[in-house]
């Protein structure tokens, strides 16, 4: 009953603890799957959302506003899956992904260099300057991607409810952990978390289906009343609004949807 | 028998260039009137002071102080409370509302002056037809016919009819009975009900509800049923249980569904509260919504949806509050601000639903749209409360909504006041004028309607129509023109059946009396066709009555009080009053000629 976002680098074990924490608790592990339904649903290839994902943003940056594109995309497909409840989710930025629902458990799992250098050397065969210049670099770049993303370090620990170093501490220590947290009280979906849940994955299906080409639109839900916040400017709203009436009757489980301009953008907003 | 002189001519020509104008309509028929009480002094056919006696008459000044009564009796609720009752056995069948309401009006006005109950009842039919959106024109003139014909049902309903027998005294022929005219009265009543329901269709004027509309456009009538309708819920006594207070604006924000009416417990009732005012366990809420949004809302929050209103029920009669759209001045100081910071709810407790921008209606949200200068606003509230936002002069309100203001504490002075006037009428036989201008001056000093709203109540194109006819009748017999088209006419037919001799008389009432006034035509013609029928063996008796019940025969020209006082509310043209009223008198005539050869056996 609750939802887990392990945040990890590259040979970190993360997924393994994921897996087995799904395991644990019977729920649904979910990571690139992610990215499949993003790309099945946008029609675009999966290829793309992975290096999106994966890769500095100078690879969006290619496209017109490819970043907030993507990362709608992304977000929609997500919010989607954990609007079923009970999942654990691993890959980068889950945590901030999916900022507004009150009751993810945040995680972040670390593992000293030296562990990771020998997992990649075996993984891959290669040489020790090699996997330690490669996992500097996938660091530097994932680092990178949140900044530019959504301006935070994924090493700030405060972004956490929990960092665990796999070191002294096992994966099935981490497992534990987690196991534990979870079933913590403020970690269990409410009604009111529920709704939320649901809200978020509407307003980040309406933001998906906005975002190309109207990138900048702010969009929030409550109780399935969208308001989708955007410039002033009558031609750009009205291509909105026109573009709105038909998400109405495409998406389900919108009950208003109204378009506002020249109004500020509430925080919360997507 | 005199000769024809030009005076007669005169009027005759007088005569036909009014019925000719009445057709034409290059004038408006009050003008008409106007161009008769001018033209015939000038004309020396009357005198100026016989010009405007219509003025002074009994009936005018009883026309303008039932008028007065009328709208008191409206504005105090009472004629809403009369005609609920009627409504409920006549369902929103027009044609069931039609019977229900003309047999009302024709009972009522076989009692009494038939003018006098077809002004009372002129608010009442305002109102069903507001209330059913039925067009007023489909109503207001088989009533008005009705209240003519209900005239005919007893011997004190109408003028002519309370003159007969003094008329027929100098003849020592037996005077009728109350209660004689009673089966042709009635005849006559259901045929001419039976003739708007069965041809209305045909002969009533095709009337639309938008042309009726008090200043609401049809857009506007839209954007308030896409608003919802008012809806009661009660909460559960375990509502705020284990959650979350729930707050009026976490419903509006959650479901669009407005709160306009909560009560605070125990039973304090609170119309519009603001939206930090929190829904507690175990009350009644009034909301304004669409049902789908309401219903979702009973079913989410547990609420229970009523069937019906019931505790706020008074609260959103359409008496006491309503919804109005209110625009956004320019150089108004509401320009620039948020819903949030006028906070229309705690300053004048009245309610905003939705703003309306560039052809795009807002429901959510709103409190926080800056409003721009043209925005409009839906405001729902309590009429008082409204009355004071737009004193403040910072919104333009649309609707007009004065017309609206109801004083329902003073409907006990206005029923005592009708009852003293109808008291005066029928137990202390004062004149009609003095005993109604006696109830409106009551009604005026205890303050059920002001001086002002009396003044607006009185339809002036009615009163100046009416007036001017009056010296149109006076020339026409002050000239004796009256008296020498009916001796020519009656002798030109010479002897004959007596039942032809009575349609013919039938049909020179009808003539006379649209021109004449009923009294007058009857005064002339009684002594004449008694003479006439003596001389062909025919009934006198028979003859004087046709003349009797033939004057109210006054439908296709809009010179009967009544149908003068229906004219302009119904916004009829003389020409929807000769379509009809033809086919009218056609079948009164018959109808009389036939009741009195079953009834008197002529």
């Amino acid at each position: 009953m609750a939802i887990i976002t392990i945040s990890r680098g590259s040979y970190s074990k993360g997924k393994e603890v994921a897996e087995k924490v799904a395991e644990r608790l019977g729920y649904e592990c979910v990571s690139r799957d992610v990215l499949l339904d993003a790309s099945d649903r946008f029609h675009i290839p999966e290829v793309k959302l992975i290096r999106a994902i994966h890769d500095a943003p100078s690879v969006l940056e290619r496209f017109q506003h490819g970043k907030q594109v993507f990362i709608a995309y992304i977000r929609s497909a997500l919010t989607c899956r954990v609007a079923k409840d009970n999942l654990v989710y691993h890959g980068l930025a889950g945590h901030l992904l999916l900022k507004g629902v009150p009751h993810v458990l945040k995680v972040r799992i670390m593992a000293d260099m030296t562990s990771r250098i020998t997992a990649e050397m075996e993984r891959e065969g290669i040489s020790e300057q090699e996997a330690r210049t490669l996992l500097q670099r996938d660091d530097e770049e994932r680092r990178r991607w949140t900044r530019s993303l959504y301006g935070v370090d994924p090493w700030d620990s405060s972004l956490y409810d929990l960092v665990i170093h796999i070191s002294k501490l096992t994966v099935s220590d981490a497992v534990d952990f987690i196991s534990e947290a979870a079933l913590k009280e403020q970690f269990q979906t409410t009604e009111s978390h529920r709704r939320k849940m649901e809200d978020l994955a509407l307003a980040c299906q309406v933001k998906a289906a906005l975002v190309d080409p109207f990138f900048d639109v702010g969009v929030t839900s409550d109780y399935g009343n969208v308001l989708i916040y955007a410039k002033s400017g009558d031609r750009h709203v009205n291509k909105i609004k026109k573009r709105a009436k038909e998400l109405e009757k495409e998406i389900e489980g919108i009950n208003n949807l109204e378009v506002h301009a020249g109004v500020p953008v509430p925080e919360d907003a997507l | 028998m005199e000769p024809l002189t030009t005076e007669m001519i005169l009027v005759m020509i007088m005569i036909g260039v009014a019925i000719f104008l009445f057709i034409a309509e290059w004038v408006r028929v009050d003008v008409v009137a106007i161009l008769m009480m001018v033209a015939l002094p000038l004309l020396h056919l009357v005198t100026a002071k016989e010009a405007f006696v219509g003025f002074s008459s009994n009936a005018v000044i009883s026309i303008i102080a039932v008028i007065i009564i009328g709208a008191g009796l409206d504005k105090t609720g009472l004629i809403n409370r009369l005609v609920r009752p009627v409504l409920r056995i006549a369902g929103r069948s027009e044609s069931r509302v039609v019977i229900a309401i003309s047999l009302t009006v024709a009972v009522i006005s076989s009692f009494m002056q038939n003018i006098g109950a077809a002004a009372l009842f002129l608010p009442a039919i305002q109102r069903v037809s507001k209330m059913l959106k039925i067009p007023l024109s489909k109503l207001l003139m088989p009533i008005g016919f009705s209240a003519i014909l209900g005239g005919t049902i007893t011997l004190v309903g109408c003028s002519p009819l309370i003159l007969l027998n003094d008329l027929l005294e100098p003849f020592h022929l037996k005077p009728f009975h109350l209660f004689d005219v009673t089966p042709i009265g009635l005849a006559l009543v259901a045929s001419g009900i039976a003739c708007f329901i069965l041809f209305g269709r045909f002969i009533l004027p095709k009337g639309t509800m938008e042309s009726e509309g008090e200043g609401i456009t049809s857009g506007l009538r839209n954007a308030l049923e896409q608003l919802g309708a008012p809806f009661e819920l009660h909460t559960p006594s375990d509502f705020t249980h284990y959650r979350e207070p729930v707050l009026v604006q976490d419903l509006k924000r959650r479901y669009l569904v407005n709160v306009v009416g909560i009560i605070e417990p125990p039973d304090f009732k609170l119309l519009s509260p603001t939206p930090e005012a929190e829904v507690r366990s175990d009350i009644d809420l009034l909301v304004y919504g669409r049902e789908k949004d309401v219903q979702r809302m009973a079913e989410q929050e547990g609420m229970e949806l009523k069937e019906e209103l019931g505790v706020f029920k008074d609260d959103v009669s359409d008496t006491t509050s309503g919804t109005v759209e209110a625009v956004v001045a320019p150089r108004s100081t509401v320009a620039g601000k948020t819903l949030s910071q006028l906070n229309l709810q705690d300053r004048f407790r009245v309610t905003p639903l939705a703003i309306y921008r560039h052809g795009e209606t807002y429901r959510a949200a709103i409190g926080d749209l800056v409003l721009n200068v043209g925005d409009a606003i839906l405001i729902q509230g309590a009429w008082r409360r409204l009355k004071v936002l737009q004193e403040e002069r910072s919104l333009l309100f649309t609707t007009p909504i004065d017309v609206e203001l109801m004083r329902p504490e003073k409907a006990l002075w206005a029923g005592l006041w009708l009852a003293v006037a109808l008291s005066m009428i029928m137990i202390f036989k004062i004149q009609l004028s003095v005993s109604l201008m006696t109830g409106a001056l009551g009604m005026i000093i205890t303050r059920v309607l002001s001086i002002d709203e009396a003044y607006r109540a009185v339809d002036w194109r009615t009163i100046f129509l009416l007036a001017g006819l009056i010296p149109l009748g006076i020339a026409t017999e002050k000239t004796g023109a009256a008296a020498w088209i009916a001796h020519t006419v009656l002798n030109a037919i010479g002897t004959v059946q007596p039942i032809v001799l009575l349609t013919v008389i039938g049909i020179l009432s009808t003539i006379f009396t649209l021109v004449i006034s009923n009294v007058g035509a009857t005064v002339l013609l009684v002594p004449l066709v008694v003479n006439m029928a003596i001389a062909a063996h025919a009934d006198p008796r028979m003859a004087a009555l046709v003349v009797g019940l033939a004057t109210s025969n006054s439908f296709m020209l809009p010179t009967h009080q009544v149908n003068a006082l229906y004219m302009g509310p119904g916004r009829y043209r003389s020409v929807d009053f000769m379509k009809a009223g033809l086919v009218i008198s056609v079948v009164f005539i018959v109808v009389m000629i036939g009741m009195i050869y079953l009834l008197y056996g002529i």
